[in-house]
């Protein structure tokens, strides 16, 4: 038995599946490819596949990971050609490794982030956008189990960039991410909104995971 | 393929992955490299639709000649289809994206008649003129097909053409005949008459219909060389017609998200309320060669893991052991499991139980339609109440603890006696529990009941009957409530409402038309969800048009009546289904068509069960 890491990107039509989506749509592929990997087992057995780190709907990832553990020796290559040929196309594997860290280790996400809207210029978007960050408090309503509850999102703000062009506003933003705490950069987009009151549309990818130190999950 | 305006709103609405397209094996084309664009469109939602085989099967098939590009068009959900309206998107089609008023052919397939207002809504919501008068070029041709296309008269106005019967031939004919009037330049109108000579269409703006004074037909005129009669169409050779060797797969959840293997079409039984048992005789089987190897295809491209054999009733294919053994010969090494619905009470054996995977533990459903075995004679549902209880003996005793049972309520000669047997036969399947020693310990049983209305359908024998009034219904279900003793029944049942708005539809003349785009007008959408079903509102519009509902749903017909779809011909004589009535009103059964051969006419399509040897010839 070995255990092996499968580094996929997830794009265009794929963007707007959820994560249990994704999760049979994998399932589907792995069973479809034939490589040799283990089944849980019971009643009704599937290839036990595992993902460090959820994406959500909506976003597109450019680094995202899947763990299966293989019943016998099988090439790497081998595995990223048929999982492609039995994956949608907006889900594209890119590389297959062993995997190095534990899925425990992850800590941040880095997101980049397209912003526009129908009623100001991207210009505009921008600069109003740079003064809300510059507040000292950024109030938002979230969701938990347990209820909305009010949260500042502007300790989140510390590692992030804003730029204009013609067509839309460039954030890109380091984020919590992982088991310990995690922050849905879409909190951004609807605090965005609630203070500029304004809709606002978001293409969000999610470019790498990283560790504590900062340095790609692996 | 998203476009970019449809992109902005995906994010907006609840399951987004359903406006998207791009699943594994969608087929995409170059549409400058095609000549027929065909939308093929259901008239529902996208998990709805994507479960439906007949869709699946005409995709692959459209797709396989290299001239045509048939892409998925479903119903937006509510949420969609409100963005769509107010951001100016027209309804388009899933792979290219594009518009469906930009395609040659829009066509539904009508599987129940309460999505006869989406079939508006959609066409709507491209943009398309609805009434088939105000579409005067050859393109935007819209067809419908399926088994509600049998009385397409509430639908006759908007349509331009029907699909009488199994689609695989007669759609390819007239998309080949498209082809050519549109390269002679000929209008739509030359179009159309020349398609009514192709057998199996129906073109229901070429028959004039007038009516007598009290409401019923006095005439159906056929004109312009149309025929009296319109023949349905069917496939006589099950093992070399076109079938799919591989699905689209979805991303998102739909109903049934399994591969599907079909085994035989048509249904041996003839139950009287049951119009697919009449419309599609007779049966016809395909070999147990063809099945494992299309079915063992569909596996491997798919990915599925998970087949099911689907037909009408599926133990009556006449090998079910001999096709599961072979089945299982590599199902188990791959991984695939097999499940066979639409099981009969008498199909359950221990045989066929040790094959199948899929009857999971939890489910356990069987329909005797009616309480009473009297009823189910009435009925000719052949269901013995021993047989039933039997049955759930050898699931208890393998672990089962859960039954549904379906019935219907309102079903011609029905009394309060044969009511409250419904209650009776739950009961004595809770009895039947108790009686197992090797029942699951500590786990109590729990029986469901579930009745719906009863709804006379064309081409049955009961399409003369009157449905009951919601009066009478209620009154029914009240009764079996009272009835019930017991906790471990749980009683539920379908809204008298919804069943009467479809015995309008179902046996609804061309008059209905004014009502139908009335209420497109208003909006109406999705009168199958009870998210957006009204019958007050359905009420308003029948009043409005000077239409009375009744007329068509609780009225007695006489034999002798002209019916709104008598010019449509499956196959089965009027004669016999008046036969058949009659032996109803005298609690007589009809046997099956293996047990003996009852000349409903069906014979005259020259194959299927009708030339099958019968081992017990009478
Ligand atoms: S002709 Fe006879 S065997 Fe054939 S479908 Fe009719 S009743 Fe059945």
């Amino acid at each position: 038995m070995k255990n092996v890491r499968v580094w996929f990107k997830k794009d265009f039509e794929c963007r707007y599946i959820s994560h249990l989506d994704l999760n049979r749509c994998m399932l589907r592929a792995v069973h479809k490819s034939k490589i040799p990997v283990w089944h849980t087992e019971g009643f009704n057995p599937h290839p036990f596949i595992t993902f460090a780190l959820p994406l959500s709907l909506g976003f597109r990832g450019e680094r995202e990971t899947m763990d299966m553990r293989l019943t016998e020796d099988f090439d790497f290559e081998e595995i990223v050609k048929r999982l492609n040929t039995c994956l949608p196309n907006g889900i594209r594997v890119f590389d297959v490794t062993e995997p190095v860290l534990k899925p425990g280790k992850i800590a941040f996400a880095l997101f980049d982030i397209k912003l526009t809207s129908d009623s100001i210029s991207p210009a505009n978007l921008c600069s109003e956008l740079n003064v809300l960050f510059s507040k000292e408090e950024i109030l938002i309503d979230k969701k938990t189990k347990s209820g909305i509850k009010e949260i500042n999102i502007k300790p989140y703000l510390s590692d992030y960039s804003l730029s204009a062009n013609d067509e839309y506003v460039h954030l890109s933003i380091k984020l919590p991410a992982g088991s310990q705490e995690n922050v849905n950069p879409t909190l951004i987009i609807n605090a965005a909104e609630k203070y500029l009151d304004k809709e606002i549309y978001s293409d969000i990818t999610r470019l790498d995971i990283l560790t504590e130190e900062e340095t790609p999950f692996e | 393929m998203v476009t970019k305006e449809v992109e902005k709103l995906l994010l907006k609405v609840q399951k987004p992955g359903r406006y998207t397209g791009g699943e594994l094996n969608q087929v995409v084309k170059d549409k400058e490299k095609v000549d027929v664009r065909f939308a093929f469109c259901f008239p529902d939602t996208y998990e709805v639709g994507m479960s439906h085989l007949g869709m699946k099967i005409l995709y692959s098939q459209f797709n396989s000649v290299e001239h045509i590009w048939c892409e998925r068009v479903f119903a937006p959900w509510l949420d969609m289809e409100e963005l769509m309206i107010k951001n100016n998107i027209p309804l388009y089609a899933l792979e290219s994206g594009d518009p469906i008023s930009d395609f040659d052919f829009i066509g539904f397939t009508l599987q129940y008649e309460l999505s006869f207002t989406n079939v508006l809504n959609m066409l709507k919501l491209g943009n398309i003129p609805i009434y088939s008068k105000d579409r005067t070029e050859l393109k935007q041709i819209v067809v419908a097909g399926g088994p509600c296309a049998c009385n397409g008269e509430p639908i006759a106005d908007f349509i331009d053409l029907f699909f009488i019967g199994e689609g695989e031939e007669v759609d390819l004919e007239v998309i080949e005949l498209f082809r050519k009037c549109r390269s002679e330049n000929k209008s739509k109108q030359e179009f159309l008459q020349l398609a009514a000579q192709i057998k199996g269409v129906y073109v229901p703006s070429l028959y004039d219909v007038e009516y007598n004074e009290d409401g019923t037909i006095k005439a159906v005129t056929p004109k312009n060389g149309a025929p009296a009669k319109i023949e349905k169409r069917l496939i006589m050779d099950m093992d070399n017609v076109y079938y799919p060797d591989n699905f689209v797969v979805p991303m998102v959840e739909i109903v049934h998200d399994r591969a599907v293997q079909e085994i035989f079409r048509g249904c041996i039984r003839g139950c009287r309320f049951c119009q697919a048992g009449f419309i599609y005789r007779p049966v016809r089987e395909k070999s147990i060669d063809a099945i494992d190897r299309q079915c063992r295809a569909l596996c491997e491209n798919t990915g599925y893991d998970e087949v099911s054999l689907s037909s009408l009733s599926s133990s009556d294919y006449s090998k079910a052991v001999e096709l599961l053994s072979r089945l299982n010969e590599w199902s188990n090494d791959e991984k695939v499991s097999i499940s066979l619905p639409s099981l009969r009470v008498d199909g359950f054996t221990d045989d066929i139980m040790s094959k199948i995977k899929t009857v999971r533990k939890s489910g356990l459903t069987f329909a005797p339609e009616a309480g009473s075995q009297r009823l189910r004679d009435v009925i000719n549902k052949n269901v013995k109440e021993d047989e039933l209880l039997n049955t759930c003996h050898v699931a208890f005793n393998g672990g089962w603890n859960k039954v549904k049972l379906y019935f219907m309520i309102g079903l011609p000669t029905e009394t309060m006696d044969d009511v409250v047997a419904i209650p009776k036969l739950g009961m004595s399947v809770v009895g039947e529990y108790h009686k197992c020693e090797n029942r699951p310990k500590n786990k109590g049983v729990t029986v469901t009941v579930s009745t719906s209305s009863f709804v006379p359908k064309p081409f049955t024998p009961f399409q003369w009957e009157p449905q009951d009034t919601k009066a009478q219904l209620i009154e029914k279900q009240n009764k079996i409530k009272e009835t019930i003793n017991t906790r471990k029944i749980t009683y539920n049942y379908h809204d008298a409402d919804t069943s009467f708005l479809e015995a309008v539809f179902a046996r609804g003349d061309r008059r209905l038309c004014k009502a139908m785009a009335k209420a497109s007008e208003k909006g109406f959408h999705f009168d199958g969800w009870s998210d957006c079903f009204s019958l007050e509102k359905w009420m308003d519009i029948f009043k409005e048009c000077g239409i009375d509902p009744t007329f068509y749903a609780n009225r007695r017909r006489e034999f002798d009546e002209i019916l709104p779809w008598d010019h449509i011909d499956y196959g089965v004589s009027k004669e016999f289904l008046i036969k058949e009535c009659k032996k109803a009103y005298a609690n007589a059964t009809t046997e099956h068509c293996r047990q003996k051969c009852n000349n409903c006419g069906a014979a005259k399509y020259k194959g299927g069960v009708c030339f099958e040897k019968r081992q017990s010839m009478v």
